[in-house]
């Protein structure tokens, strides 16, 4: 609960605020998400993807798209997960470096990442001649949160 | 029977995932087209409060901006203040030669507000900006909003303390201008640089130059006329070759608003009244 308050606030009123080159914003709360037990049912990943959403969404004035999209992202997240989830990993574990190596983790999060600003992007511009900057600002935005995840990872108190 | 609900159960998390999109959805649509969602947006209580205290702590970095201008503007009024001082003398030793009576016309056809401005964006195609006045103050949607240097846009819609407003960047946002106090037209902003904005259907017959002044025109009830907009930057044909389009350079900073004015028209009610109930008939 704590994380989820201190994210949200981080979110709204710091990255929400930065959009760098005009194309990237950074959206931290997926890390919440990503970062869930392996066993947490898709229901509980949707409404915690609603949540974030619904809250982001009324500080940026852009009710149901950031909703929209994290809902999405839940959605899809454990089938994802589940294909890079090899046999050497315990029953029910954390999503992360220390548990799935880099390269499983940081491809598990980008997957799920640029499902969730294609969406995003796709409601926000919603019309077709805004194809360039649709495709220029899911790939920026998607690196800009790929660097934020991989910082978190640096800064996760090891256990 | 049972089948059928095993199947629901089994399922349960395609129905949970319908129903949140189905929300957001609707939260879309709904937004768009109506001003009713108020409560999703920063008008509402909770996120305005918030937006405001931030902007309480972010107002001390820009003190010493602030301090400067203010001091300009002083100087300014100060400068008017003796001008009028000046003319006044000399009207008040014409009037009692001429021994007339002075009548002063009060213009009460407007009402205007301040407003400081909580939360802003520039880098969408459908920018807001929150302001900290609302229906308590007497803001309510579809009124106009500018500041010192020209227009910023139009009230969207209110709660009991804030108010979105839709300003000129926003590519549903469309005002009424005039140029050169001749040719009226409508402003329209395309989405992509924050310092320019459109001019469409600019009739071919008239004549304009770069460096043309674009003031608001007064037909909507919502701006007086002649706030100023911007001027006329780039001159090209529209897409069928029937009208001109003009690039106008906005005289308003967007990426640097701080206090606003609101202004109201206190016949407003009166006029669209009149004007619908041409369109029933």
């Amino acid at each position: 609960m704590r994380n989820f308050v201190l994210l949200l606030l981080a979110q709204v009123l710091v990255f929400s605020q930065i959009h760098l080159f005009g194309y990237a914003t950074a959206v931290i709360f997926t890390i919440f998400l990503l970062k869930l037990p392996r066993h947490t049912t898709k229901n509980e990943l949707m409404v915690w993807g609603f949540l974030f959403g619904i809250i982001t969404d009324m500080f940026c004035n852009t009710p149901g798209i950031h909703s929209a999209a994290a809902t999405a992202m839940a959605f899809f997240r454990n089938p994802i997960l589940s294909a890079f989830t090899h046999k050497g990993l315990p029953e029910d574990f954390i999503p992360g470096v220390k548990s799935m190596k880099w390269g499983g983790y940081i491809v598990y999060a980008a997957i799920c990442i640029s499902i969730f600003y294609a969406l995003l992007f796709t409601l926000e511009l919603f019309a077709i001649r805004y194809l360039a900057t649709l495709i220029i600002s899911t790939i920026g935005s998607t690196l800009l949160t790929m660097l934020f995840i991989v910082v978190a990872e640096f800064f996760t108190p090891k256990k | 029977m049972r089948a059928i609900l095993n199947f629901l159960i089994k399922h349960n998390h395609w129905f949970l995932f319908i129903l949140l999109e189905g929300i957001s959805f609707v939260l879309i649509v709904c937004f768009n087209n109506f001003h009713k969602a108020t409560f999703f947006t920063s008008a509402n209580s909770v996120v305005g409060n918030i937006y405001s205290a931030v902007s309480d702590i972010e107002g001390y970095f820009n003190l010493k901006d602030e301090n400067s201008t203010l001091t300009k503007h002083n100087q300014e009024l100060l400068n008017e203040i003796e001008s009028l001082k000046g003319k006044l003398m000399e009207y008040e030793d014409s009037a009692s030669l001429a021994n007339n009576e002075c009548i002063i016309e009060h213009n009460n056809d407007y009402r205007y507000t301040v407003a400081r401005v909580v939360n802003n964006s520039t880098n969408n195609v459908n920018n807001f900006l929150t302001i900290d006045k609302g229906i308590a103050q007497g803001i309510d949607a579809k009124m106009g909003v500018f500041n010192e240097k020209g227009v910023i846009g139009v009230t969207y819609t209110s709660s009991d303390n804030f108010t979105v407003v839709m300003p000129l960047l926003n590519s549903k946002s469309a005002i009424s201008c005039k140029v050169k106090n001749s040719t009226f037209c409508t402003l329209r902003w395309d989405g992509s640089d924050i310092r320019y904005s459109y001019l469409i259907d600019l009739p071919r017959y008239e004549i304009f130059e770069n460096g043309d002044t674009v003031t608001t025109n007064g037909y909507s009830s919502i701006f007086p006329s002649d706030i100023p907009v911007g001027t006329i930057d780039k001159l090209e044909d529209s897409a069928d070759g029937q009208s001109y389009r003009a690039r106008v350079r906005l005289f308003v900073d967007f990426s640097d608003i701080n206090k606003v004015y609101i202004v109201g028209s206190t016949k407003k009610a009166e006029q669209d009244q009149l004007e619908e109930s041409i369109k029933k008939k």
